[in-house]
């Protein structure tokens, strides 16, 4: 290699040491190429139907074509009446879910209990969070009955696992730096917790309550679907009986209250983590 | 230099007029009224409002609580001899989530670079783009799941595309959220040397972006696994359509082997996951 | 030589950044810059590599009128200005060879810069530029696991790398600790030295700018109060530079009228 000559020792040296990372990549992007093309085995992807295509075109006039008169019919099968449950039934999930985590997010910060307590209570939210919310719905229908009050008990539950998940990051995140001073000022427990630690937790903790209320709102569009109440039931009917036109007026109505919910929430969110500006 | 700018009172402090406290030097300071008892308030009347919607009530609760310890028993006295049948569908749940994040992830990462306010200078294309990811994300897995059991037939391929939609959605909109995010510091130095745009975005910000990527794909991944076990109840194949059976048959031991196989599987995603985030990160 | 006839630049909003600027540089001089903050220290930088268009005048760069280049010419032109940020501008995920490597880029096939392709004798020049800034022994490591002073000698080995005639830095030792700081001032004095770079500063550690640069340029309110050798800066001409406040000669704090001047 004569090119290479006129380079010093030290550099050439640097050279033959550096690491090949080219068969690694190789390896990991054959692995997911091999994951996918096993997960399409099996798959009955056949070409789209005739019965099929005629479908989809239907779906898309239905969805253009909405049928307008269901917007402004204010019974109990009318769009706005669905809309108010189905925000209830969130608002009130998320409200009871949020009240019923805290404790178990206390009991689970590595922080404030012994690790053994926090095990415990960790796996309990971990089981409440594996179990899929629409499984809890066709478990508590058994208890409510059908409608939207099993949505809320639902979703009270459902909201448990991430919403503690989260206050735990926001309690184990505490500055202890607060109560450091606090009791520098002689304040006693009582005093620390209602001057050092509510104030710091309450913001992270209604933030946290909010996102899950974006989370819930769209969860409570499908638990309709098992009979727990709100818009999901309507909307599955119309899709079951091809009734596209109504089909297309719950869509456009599901997308703006999903996407004006999260635009407040994210404001709100915004100005609780960063004050007024 | 500055313009000296007025500041905008809110309303609220216009009808509840902050208090001004005079210190006994003369310097004086204006409290706003606390917005506390307004807040509280308006969640009263809302609760209210709620909970005659919902028809809530205590009663029913505490009457049939029972009922719950009933199923929650069975449940968590799980039918292991349940298990072969639990095996294929949860196969094909893990196979259907495989595929529709892959391709979701995929699809998302150009979309969300153009949706990214510091890379797409252009405000008319990057409010588009974002509009049509909240219009994605705004429609739950199951009603895609819907529409394309409807359309292409019964089974996992619908599933799979129904989690494809799902994840381009979550995965879009986090990762441009991350990219904002990101130290355009280097973009300007490979400018500076006389790179350009293309060039300049390749090497500088997406050895950012991709970790992100990458770590946003994986959390993705779980959450399908999870969700997608719902997919079923409208036949888009996997875990749900068993779910729904052994409900409907009142068999909630069968149920628990259900619902006990997918927290493992989860688990063990989780811990591959956290492994490959170490490795990456 | 860089010429700047009667150069002004006037932002959008009215602020004047540089007001009748005329300079001479002559290739291989080694200027400092130094003035408040705000006074258009950066401006006058960012307009050599047209980082910033000039508003007014004629800037003459080796006889290039850099306001007539455009598209493609000027990322040419701008392949043989090196520049160097206060912030490093370094992808701190990637490798610090990686890194180096990056200014390579404008110069290869498009499929080489998408896979990251680059020849052995790319990688070796890369590493020798590593070598001058005495870092070699980092080359493989990330950026994130270096310090301040070691990422800004990294930087610097990128534009070596690049192999250009100028190189323009931004304030390169503002985040960097005092001792740090002369480090690396003195990479950039060698680098001046060895390859005949001509290499324009700007600082605010008046001491560092005495100690190594030739010639020192004082700006006030985008205009030039002093132009001469590093040698004959006294007093008086810091007192004109800085508004008549006092300077305190070596320290990394500047504090004027009750403000704070923290490293720009």
């Amino acid at each position: 290699m004569s090119t290479t000559n006129h380079y010093n020792e030290n550099v050439l040296e640097k050279l033959a040491s550096e690491p090949n990372n080219l068969w690694k990549r190789i390896l990991i992007f054959l692995i997911i190429l091999g994951l996918v093309i096993w997960g399409n085995t099996g798959s009955n992807f056949t070409g789209i139907t005739e019965k099929g295509m005629n479908v989809a075109k239907a779906i898309l006039n239905g969805i253009t074509h909405p049928e307008t008169l269901l917007l402004f019919n204010f019974t109990s099968k009318g769009i706005p009446m669905l809309l108010l449950e189905t925000i209830s039934i969130a608002f009130l999930g998320t409200l009871i879910g949020a009240i019923l985590a805290i404790p178990f997010a206390f009991l689970s910060a590595t922080n404030i209990v012994p690790k053994w307590v926090s095990i415990i209570f960790r796996s309990i939210t971990m089981l409440i969070r594996t179990i899929p919310a629409l499984v809890w719905a066709l478990i508590w229908i058994r208890v409510t009955g059908p409608g939207p009050f099993c949505g809320v008990v639902t979703q009270s539950i459902a909201s448990i696992g991430m919403v503690s998940k989260m206050y735990i990051t926001a309690i184990e995140n505490l500055d202890t730096g607060v109560l450091e001073a606090l009791d520098a000022c002689g304040c006693n427990l009582f005093e620390k917790i209602r001057v050092g630690i509510i104030p710091q937790l309450s913001a992270s903790f209604i933030s946290t309550a909010i996102y899950r209320f974006d989370i819930n709102l769209k969860d409570a569009t499908i638990l309709g679907i098992v009979g727990a109440g709100g818009i999901g039931f309507p909307l599955t009917d119309a899709i079951a009986n091809a009734r596209w036109n109504r089909v297309g007026a719950f869509v456009i109505v599901l997308v703006l209250l999903v996407i004006v919910i999260e635009w407040i929430s994210t404001k709100i969110r915004a100005r609780l983590a960063h004050g007024r500006s | 230099m500055a313009k000296n700018k007025v500041e905008k009172v809110p309303l609220f402090d216009r009808i509840f007029k902050p208090e001004v406290i005079t210190l006994e030097n003369g310097h004086s300071v204006a409290r706003p009224k606390s917005r506390v008892p307004l807040i509280l308030a308006i969640l009263f009347v809302a609760i209210l409002i709620a909970a005659r919607a919902t028809g809530f009530d205590f009663n029913i609760l505490f009457n049939r609580i029972n009922q719950l310890t009933v199923i929650l028993g069975k449940i968590f006295n799980p039918n292991w001899s349940f298990f072969p049948k639990v095996l294929p569908p949860l196969i094909g749940t893990i196979k259907m989530s495989i595929v529709g994040t892959v391709v979701g992830c995929v699809v998302a990462l150009p979309v969300s670079i153009f949706a990214s306010s510091n890379i797409n200078k252009n405000k008319p294309t990057l409010l588009i783009i974002r509009f049509i990811i909240s219009v994605v994300r705004s429609l739950p897995a199951i009603v895609y799941a819907y529409f394309f059991v409807l359309v292409f037939g019964l089974g996992t391929f619908a599933g799979s595309l129904a989690i494809a939609f799902f994840t381009f959605g979550i995965v879009a909109k986090m990762l441009y959220e991350n990219i904002e995010t990101i130290d355009m510091g280097p973009y300007e130095a490979m400018t500076s040397f006389g790179a350009n745009t293309l060039e300049s975005f390749w090497t500088a910000c997406l050895p950012q972006i991709l970790p992100q990527f990458f770590d946003n794909c994986l959390y993705c991944f779980e959450l399908n696994v999870r969700n997608s076990s719902i997919l079923g109840y409208v036949g888009a194949g996997g875990l749900g359509l068993l779910i729904n059976e052994r409900v409907g048959l009142r068999q909630y031991n069968d149920v628990g082997m259900i619902l006990l196989t997918i927290f493992v599987v989860v688990m063990t995603i989780d811990l591959v996951n956290d492994y490959i985030r170490s490795k990456i990160i | 030589m860089i010429e700047f006839k009667d150069v002004s630049k006037t932002y959008p909003n009215g602020t004047k950044g540089l007001q009748h600027v005329n300079l001479q540089i002559e290739q291989g001089e080694f200027i400092a810059i130094i003035g408040l903050s705000g006074a258009g220290k950066s401006t006058l930088i960012r307009t050599i590599n047209r980082m910033i268009d000039i508003t007014d005048g004629q800037l003459l760069v080796d006889g290039v009128d850099v306001m007539s280049l455009k598209g493609k010419e000027l990322r040419r032109f701008r392949r043989k200005i090196g520049m160097i940020f206060q912030s490093f501008n370094l992808v701190s995920r990637s490798t610090v060879i990686k890194n180096v490597l990056a200014s390579n880029v404008p110069d290869m096939p498009w499929y080489k810069t998408m896979f990251g392709i680059y020849s052995k004798e790319q990688k070796l020049r890369a590493l020798e530029a590593l070598d001058k800034v005495n870092i070699l022994d980092k080359a493989y490591n990330r950026c994130d696991e270096l310090s301040g002073g070691q990422m800004q000698r990294v930087a610097l080995a990128r534009t070596v790398n690049q192999n250009p005639s100028i190189i323009l830095a931004d304030e390169p030792v503002a985040s960097l600790d005092p001792i740090i700081a002369d480090v690396v001032m003195s990479d950039f004095a060698r680098i001046n030295r060895d390859m005949n770079i001509t290499i324009l500063i700007n600082i605010h550690h008046v001491d560092l700018a005495l100690k190594y640069a030739t010639r020192v340029i004082g700006v006030r309110a985008g205009e030039i109060v002093y132009d001469g050798p590093a040698s004959e800066v006294t007093q008086e001409v810091l007192n004109l530079v800085y508004m008549g406040k006092a300077v305190p000669t070596s320290t990394d704090k500047v504090e004027i009228e009750g403000m704070v001047i923290n490293n720009g």
